[in-house]
């Protein structure tokens, strides 16, 4: 859930921003917008610019990963925590073993 | 079917190397080219590779007769088992990536178009090798990797120190290469064969020189420890070739060959324990390396060179099924590793200290993701790609039989792999910026974004669809004890606890100078310090006397002019009778009249 | 102007001249010439400075080699400092070895350059990170010395021994016999 609150967040802030460098470009022509080519125009003392898929994506990226996780987790906890237990050769009964008990000759 | 399909992959990742022979390498869209052909040389891989795995039919394809070399009969062989089919796939997904990442990251260079060829020639030489079904065929590939990444690594070949780097790249690899060439001349004379199986019929049980020299054929190449400098220098190369060299190919090259020589080493505990104890060593001298540095890239060739070392030591536990395991999912998030960092010290103008970073978790989100998905990858979090051979690895080391120093130094490395790695993202990616205030980061390119997807991708399922994949080779470890079960993961916890015990401890300590063990880790254990000064200067300077002083001094003077007047003064001397000797012939001339006088009184 | 260009390109025509008419055998051995060489080493104070002026030096700096017979006649010897010490910020004339033109080079500069041997100073001393480097290497290779003598496994059943599971050696009753363990019935 906090995942989706901080993606909100920023989905919120890179709106925003991309927004704003929207407007000016429409204002002043001329301007870069991250992406497209390599180097953009420097900025200075400013948030660069983030796009609104580029956040999503990076925040998608990280969801996978934990949903994979989590879903492996819970399906197949074993490969972690291990699938069967030790076997104890003092735990074994006779029983099991097929010894008959030491009084019967 | 099969083989058309093989031959179907190999060729279009020639015909851009051919076309430069042809017309001149100047087309804007040769980038596209090369990267095009890798397109399509993984696509019929991997339809060759479910082939493979549904019908599990080895084959070798050897059509052409090469040459007859008085009584051995080399011929163009390829050898498509287990190992090549699997791997082919995984290396040319990764050179996809990083072919297509490189288009963005050597966008400004203007031979772009001859750093992809050399790019694809890496690529072509590693598929050589690992298709190799002679040793002849092995040994191309092998020296083929050896000058294209001493090409590659002194791209920028303007500055002195990516020069120095190639220089050690390859002189290190000429090291290892000669025990390529010993044990390529034992084969020759003992086996009369060239040919891996019928070397390995001809010998179950060699004896240990020619393996002992495959071994340092294998160190040189993994850069293991001894010969292991060369690796973090050659990050001194441009980002995608530090992420080409050091994900998929050329450095798992060594591992690779002595994975193709298991059914000789299998049953030789000699040779077992010395890759046991060389992979050890190396793992945690590289860990130890890899916690000081300040430099991203170094960080992670650090990283890579003891992942290295963790692929010689589950050698060297006699399972090399699960290092070709660890090789191909390693290939995946390092290279992604790679380029995240590639990523990072282009938007920061080439900045890549880490204390010079921090923040970028906000202002690079997607970089920042990837980066995450990556450490986490590596440090073997469970169900990422890491986890399937790492976890698969510690469990086998734990449950065998084996050297338990070696073991022991095995699992502290890798505490200390989630050290470093935590490392990274903590002054990498958290915090507050330290970098300068002119701000270039931008990482909105398709270019980019795309190569660093896939691999992410990758790193997150890979380890699952191989491991589930992969045809079981060796019995797997049914059950064991609880606390050995979750070593892997304890000492990946204990070395993230601590990491960040320390990092929260630095906040409320004074500064000091450091320790001298601080030293130890941060000068590369002072191996490159010793070494790299004290050879070169005892043998340049005993090199120079002699070729500008000593030579001179003794053919040219003492031999001949100085030696024949010696010669001349002492013949005539010993041939006269004339002595000089004035007194004794004085005396001697008085000796007859003493007598005279003696005889007659 | 004229007649300077005019001499020079006199001169260069005498010296091809030469070069072509002076017969192949009669070059010297090798390609440095009498400019290049050293000279004579220097005993009295004027040739001294008349040395140190040459190589661009004070004569406060210049020292030349000792004349025990190696032939480096009155060439200045400079401190053994490789190039990885200069400053990489100077803007020298030639980055790359961080030379100034005319500048005078060490005798052995091709073993000083900056991708042969560095003699940089280093944090701790040479003995110190010999010692480390070697004491690492000593104390690993005899761990796994001591690893290899007692290695780790994982024991499926308690380890059985000869002589009825070393009944005698275990401080058992020699005059009783151990009861023979049955665990099963044929």
């Amino acid at each position: 859930m906090s995942a989706l609150t901080r993606l909100a967040s920023f989905a919120a802030v890179a709106g925003r921003l991309f927004r704003s460098g929207r407007a000016r470009a429409a204002g002043e022509g001329g301007v870069r917008h991250a992406g497209g080519g390599v180097h953009i125009e420097p900025r200075y003392r400013q948030f660069p610019q983030l796009t609104r898929t580029q956040v999503i994506w990076g925040e998608t990226l990280s969801a996978i990963m934990w949903f994979w996780i989590l879903w492996r987790f819970w399906h197949d906890s074993e490969a972690v925590l291990g699938h069967f237990p030790y076997p104890d050769p003092s735990q074994w009964t006779d029983e099991e073993l097929g010894i008959p008990p030491d009084d019967e000759d | 079917m099969h083989s058309s399909m093989i031959l179907m992959t190999m060729i279009p990742l020639l015909t851009p190397i051919i076309i430069t022979l042809i017309k001149p390498n100047n087309n804007l869209l040769y980038p596209h080219y090369v990267k095009l052909a890798i397109i399509y040389a993984f696509t019929v891989s991997m339809l060759s590779m479910t082939m493979f795995i549904f019908t599990g039919q080895e084959s070798m394809i050897s059509n052409w007769h090469w040459m007859t070399i008085q009584t051995i009969e080399l011929s163009l062989n390829f050898k498509m088992d287990f190992f090549s089919m699997m791997f082919t796939p995984v290396a040319l997904f990764v050179t996809w990536s990083i072919v297509e990442f490189s288009m963005w990251y050597m966008s400004s260079d203007p031979n772009i178009n001859q750093f992809l060829k050399y790019l694809l020639i890496f690529l072509v030489t590693m598929l050589i090798l690992i298709t190799a079904n002679n040793l002849f065929q092995l040994f191309i590939g092998w020296e083929g990797m050896g000058i294209m990444s001493f090409l590659l690594i002194s791209w920028w070949h303007g500055r002195t120190d990516a020069n120095t780097a190639a220089l050690q790249a390859i002189l290190y690899n000429r090291i290892g290469d000669i025990g390529f060439i010993l044990a390529m001349t034992w084969f020759f004379l003992y086996s009369n064969s060239w040919d891996f199986q019928q070397m390995f019929i001809l010998d179950r049980t060699p004896n240990s020189f020619p393996l002992m020299s495959l071994l340092l054929a294998a160190t040189g190449k993994s850069a293991q420890f001894g010969l292991h400098p060369w690796l973090p220098s050659a990050m001194e190369g441009p980002t995608p070739v530090s992420a080409l060299l050091h994900s998929s190919t050329m450095v798992v090259a060594g591992v690779f060959l002595i994975i193709r020589f298991h059914p000789m080493m299998e049953n030789n505990s000699l040779i077992q324990t010395l890759t046991l104890s060389m992979g050890a060593i190396t793992t945690l001298f590289t860990a130890i390396c890899a916690l000081t540095q300040n430099d991203l890239k170094k960080i992670v060739a650090f990283s890579t060179s003891s992942q290295l070392g963790l692929m010689m030591v589950t050698i060297g536990i006699n399972q090399p099924h699960l290092a070709f395991l660890h090789i191909c999912t390693h290939a995946f998030f390092k290279a992604m590793l790679f380029l995240s960092a590639g990523s990072i010290i282009h938007s920061l103008n080439n900045e890549q200290d880490i204390r010079k970073m921090g923040g970028l978790f906000k202002t690079l989100p997607f970089t920042s993701s990837s980066l995450i998905i990556g450490s986490f990858a590596l440090m073997g979090m469970p169900f990422l790609t890491g986890f399937y051979s790492k976890d698969l690895i510690i469990e086998t080391a734990n449950t065998s039989y084996t050297n338990a120093w070696a073991l022991t130094t095995t699992l502290v490395a890798t505490s200390l792999t989630a050290m470093y790695s935590i490392r990274i993202i903590f002054f990498a990616l958290a915090g507050y910026p330290r970098f300068t205030t002119l701000i270039l980061i931008n990482e909105n390119n398709p270019k980019l974004m795309n190569p660093i997807n896939r691999l992410a991708l990758g790193s997150i399922f890979a380890g699952f669809l191989i491991s589930n994949c992969v045809p079981p080779t060796s019995h797997p470890q049914v059950t064991m004890p609880w606390h050995l079960k979750l070593t892997a993961l304890g000492v990946t916890i204990l070395g993230l606890l601590v990491a960040t015990e320390l990092s929260l401890m630095t906040n409320s300590m004074k500064l000091s100078t450091p320790l001298k063990t601080f030293y130890f880790s941060n000068m590369l254990g002072f191996y490159s310090a010793t070494t790299h000064r004290l050879n070169p200067h005892s043998s340049l300077t005993m090199s120079q006397n002699l070729t500008s002083a000593l030579l001179d001094l003794f053919w040219l003077e003492k031999s001949m002019p100085k030696m024949t007047t010696q010669t001349q003064i002492s013949a005539s001397t010993t041939s006269s009778t004339q002595k000089g000797l004035i007194k004794l012939y004085f005396l001697s001339f008085f000796i007859p009249p003493m007598l005279a006088l003696l005889l007659t009184i | 102007m004229a007649v300077a260009r005019a001499g020079v390109l006199g001169i260069r025509w005498l010296q091809r001249a030469s070069r072509n008419v002076v017969p192949l055998g009669a070059r010297t051995a090798f390609h440095l010439n009498k400019d290049m060489l050293p000279g004579p080493y220097p005993r009295t104070p004027e040739e001294r400075a008349a040395a140190a002026k040459k190589y661009n030096m004070r004569v406060e700096d210049y020292e030349p080699y000792p004349d025990d017979g190696m032939g480096y006649g009155d060439y200045p010897k400079l401190p053994d400092r490789s190039q990885h010490e200069r400053d990489p910020w100077y803007d020298w004339d030639q980055p790359d070895l961080r030379l100034n033109w005319g500048e005078t080079m060490h005798w052995d500069i091709d073993m000083y350059t900056r991708n042969r041997v560095d003699t940089s100073p280093t944090p701790i001393s040479w003995d110190d990170m010999c010692k480390q480097l070697f004491s690492f290497v000593a104390f690993m290779v005899f761990m796994f010395w001591v690893g290899h003598k007692y290695p780790v496994y994982q024991p499926v059943a308690p380890k059985q021994y000869p002589y009825n599971d070393l009944y005698l050696e275990r401080g058992g009753n020699p005059s009783e016999e151990p009861k023979p363990v049955v665990h099963y019935e044929i």
